[in-house]
């Protein structure tokens, strides 16, 4: 080779490699930059600095834990679990009588979507309703308190998944179910499927004062199976639309058997016209429940085909239109109310579906709007600039879209596979539009691993601006499905229940610690009180208790340290019982001394520096 | 009239008379408590007929220390405070309309006396509930005499004493009882 050829060869060659090197050196460095300057504004957005508070609070069902998770936000800390379906011996839900009798003796629960008491169809803060998709049943959880209230059975159900979903002023909580059943517990073999199932709405009504549910009626439906669901917002106030599958009445691998139709529907039910029916005596009595059909009444129901096995129907803000997500056919699609209504008017009906007039599609629809690529949309959040957001499970995104366009705005990736997202206040009237947490049903290795059980992860989205920025991921227990993200300035708690010297078996005088003896029955009117227990003022020993074997002992216990955060547990060794009481509440424990010796009790909430002292005996006399 | 009280003396007095009535309605002198877990503060405030503020709290937390229970039965003087505050008001009222010097002095000396007695009662509970302390309580505690005002640190707690409106406007009720003394003094 020419020399001189070579040596400029060299040079290039050596100016290439010094370039790369730069290259590749500077621009690591700068992106290394970028990425440290990204990371600590987005940690800048979420930092809650020690006096300060979050300023929302965030309600995630604890799917088959059968637990609210509180969450605040933006900082996406934990806040507190509260028992709703399951026992908790921290707390000592499910041990102590009231919440023991509460419970029923189930010991889950599948709690799928909670739904924060409306006014208004703005959020009031005062109630939170839980469904339980796994034993039929709905709660009520005080947000006064943060304690579960009320729970109530639902007969004739199979899952009430596609609730809880509250009417604009929480006239009703809904709950329609997932899976068909014969109805009042019969027994039909499943090849009577199509005649003898039932798909049943659960319409039931909430005292606030009583706190005490109440089953208004129950609306019979053919035996689809009800995914989700919403309730109308003011033009739309009177109606409740749901989305259905399984309209092939598959009773076997419905994985491939209830995917074969096409479309599915939604179903748009009148809930005040089925009310004023019920009111008129057009119900049958079912297993104790006011069993309305909709069918025979005309206006009550029509049906809205919609894209294959859909998942999530969403009321707009302003409750003009819905918005459906084709779990299996990858759009949404925003349907209008007001041309539901004019269809329905003109009596516009292509066929009737068992007894179900089914509105045209074109008639409803206002727009499809699928993103390319865009695979698996679960459900719709909004904000407060017309905007939606839809979490897709199969790509593992959210994607931001204009419903009066549908216009795509911004898509993120989501780590990984969303169910629902809840926006800040994204279900009422009024959305906040500045957080949206990506519920994710899959973490893989996003966090240090603890094995082959993963936590499931939320994502936290800024969405305040134009695009969406996602700021974190953040483990959580399984299984959040849904939350609801409520301002705090909403949430009016008490610190410590009030001294009700009323109250049936609170004790509030130390002297007033009593054990009153009735035949086999011992009532023990105790109380609890840094750092000890007073079960009897009167005896030698007031911390010690004795009873024969075979004696059904109740504990009434007072706590009357009326003080913030000192609450104070009750154990007993060997009993298998806990409770606690917290600060001014008065709580019962009751159960039968059939092991006879001595066991301890003890305080099992760490209440004072004596808290170690705080104790006494249960001493069981043999018989 | 000569040696009568002037008019303005007279409306000093009256406003006395009528300011002492409205201390019954009013805190006197409060105690505050700071501790780590209680940064927002407890309180005992002392009306002079009851006793306000946190007091089951603080005595759940006294106990450790075996303090004896605050309550208002502990303190006999509420029950009386009341009758001893109209008393004064009345007699203010009735040196206000007779207008003499001779039962002016009485009134500011008996006045005064009030006062010097009324803080040395003070400093005898003060010092009755923090020397009088349970021996077998579990924290033993070495009798502290805590401050009508000021600072003072026992274990976790810091606590500060003070008069409150009450004790303000008995000030100023002094001030408008021997306001007449300057106003009607002899001029030389
Ligand atoms: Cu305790």
């Amino acid at each position: 080779m020419n020399p001189t050829l070579k040596r400029v060869i060299f040079a290039i060659a050596g100016a290439a490699a010094g370039l790369l090197i730069s290259f590749i050196f500077f621009a690591d460095l700068n992106k290394g930059d970028q990425n440290a300057s990204a990371n600590q504004s987005k940690a800048e957005k979420v930092f809650v600095p020690y006096g300060e508070k979050d300023e929302y609070y965030m309600m995630a069902s604890g799917g088959h834990s059968g637990q609210l998770f509180v969450y605040g936000l933006p900082s996406m800390r934990k806040i507190r679990t509260v028992p709703v379906f399951t026992p908790d011996p921290a707390t000592g839900y499910g041990y102590d009588a009231k919440s023991k009798e509460m419970l029923g003796g189930y010991t889950w629960g599948d709690f799928h979507h909670p739904a924060i008491s409306e006014t208004a169809g703005d959020y009031d803060g005062q109630f939170l309703f839980a469904n339980d998709v796994g034993n039929n049943r709905v709660a009520a959880v005080d947000l006064e308190t943060f304690h579960t209230v009320d729970i109530m059975s639902l007969p004739n159900m199979g899952g009430p998944h596609a609730g809880v979903f509250v009417t604009e002023n929480t006239e009703y909580i809904a709950l329609p179910t997932r899976f068909a059943r014969p109805l009042d517990g019969q027994f039909a073999p499943l090849d009577d499927y199509e005649s003898e199932y039932k798909g049943v709405v659960s319409m039931t009504t909430f005292d606030r004062e009583a706190k005490k549910f109440d089953l208004a009626y129950q609306i019979v439906l053919p035996p689809w199976s009800y995914d989700l669901s919403d309730a109308g917002k003011k033009m739309s106030s009177d109606w409740i639309v749901m989305t259905t599958y399984n309209t092939e009445f598959a009773t076997t691998n419905l994985e491939i058997n209830a995917s074969q139709n096409d479309r599915d529907y939604i179903v748009l039910l009148n809930w005040k016209e089925l009310e004023k029916q019920v009111a008129a005596g057009n119900y049958k009595d079912v297993n104790g429940a006011k069993m309305i059909d909709p069918r025979e009444h005309k206006g009550a129901i029509y049906a809205v085909p919609v894209a294959k096995s859909p998942h999530g129907v969403d009321v707009t803000p302003d409750g003009t239109r819905f918005i459906a997500a084709g779990k299996l056919a990858p759009m949404m699609t925003v349907f209008s109310f007001q041309k539901a209504f004019d269809a329905i008017e003109k009596g516009e009906f292509t066929d009737e579906k068992y007894g179900i007039p089914v509105l045209n599609y074109e008639d409803v629809m206002e727009r499809e709007v699928d993103p390319p690529g865009a695979l698996g949309p679960l459900h719709t959040q909004f904000d407060d600039r017309g905007n939606a957001f839809n979490t897709m499970f199969i790509s593992s995104e959210v994607v931001k879209w204009n419903v009066d366009t549908g216009e795509v705005i911004d898509r993120q990736p989501s780590y990984f596979s969303p169910g629902h997202a809840a926006a800040t206040e994204g279900d009422t009237v009024s959305p906040d539009g500045k957080w949206l947490v990506a519920l994710n049903k899959i973490a893989k290795d996003n966090f240090l691993s603890v094995g082959p059980s993963h936590p499931e992860s939320m994502d936290l989205y800024d969405i305040s601006g134009d695009k969406m920025e996602h700021i974190m991921a953040v483990p959580v227990d399984p299984e959040p499905h849904y939350a609801q993200i409520i301002h705090r300035d909403k949430i009016k708690t008490i610190t410590v229940y009030p001294k009700d010297e009323a109250r049936p078996n609170s004790v509030w005088k130390q002297d007033d610690a009593r054990i009153e003896r009735n035949g086999n029955e011992v009532h023990v009117y105790g109380i609890a009180m840094r750092s000890r227990f007073i079960f009897d003022a009167k005896a030698d020993r007031p911390d010690a208790v004795t009873v024969k074997q075979g004696d059904r002992v109740f504990f009434h216990m007072t706590n009357i340290d009326l003080d913030q955060d000192i609450t104070h547990g009750f154990g007993i060794n060997e009993y298998d019982l806990n409770f606690e009481v917290q600060p001014g509440q008065t709580s019962t424990l009751e159960f039968v001394a059939d092991k006879a010796g001595v066991y301890p009790i003890y305080c099992t909430n760490f209440c004072s520096a004596l808290h170690q002292e705080m104790s006494g005996y249960l001493l069981v006399e043999p018989k | 009239m000569k040696g009568k009280l002037s008019i303005a003396s007279m409306i000093s007095l009256l406003v006395a008379s009528a300011i002492t009535v409205m201390t019954i309605f009013v805190p006197w002198w409060q105690m505050k408590f700071y501790a780590p877990q209680y940064q927002e503060g407890l309180d005992i405030i002392v009306y002079p007929t009851r006793l306000a503020g946190d007091i089951d709290i603080v005595n759940g937390l006294n106990h450790y220390i075996g303090m004896a229970l605050f309550s208002n039965e502990s303190f006999p003087e509420l029950q009386y405070m009341p009758y001893i505050i109209i008393a004064f008001a009345i007699a203010i009222l009735v040196v206000a309309l007779i207008r003499r010097k001779m039962p002016l002095y009485i009134l500011i000396g008996s006045f005064a006396m009030g006062g010097i007695v009324g803080l040395l009662d003070m400093y005898r509970w003060l010092k009755e509930f923090g020397t009088n302390l349970d021996p077998r309580a579990p924290i033993t505690l070495d009798p502290f005499i805590p401050p009508i005002i000021g600072k003072n640190t026992i274990a976790n707690f810091v606590t500060n004493s003070y008069f409150s409106y009450g004790g303000y406007m008995l000030l100023l009720v002094f001030l408008l009882l021997v306001f007449p003394l300057w106003k009607d003094r002899k001029k030389a």
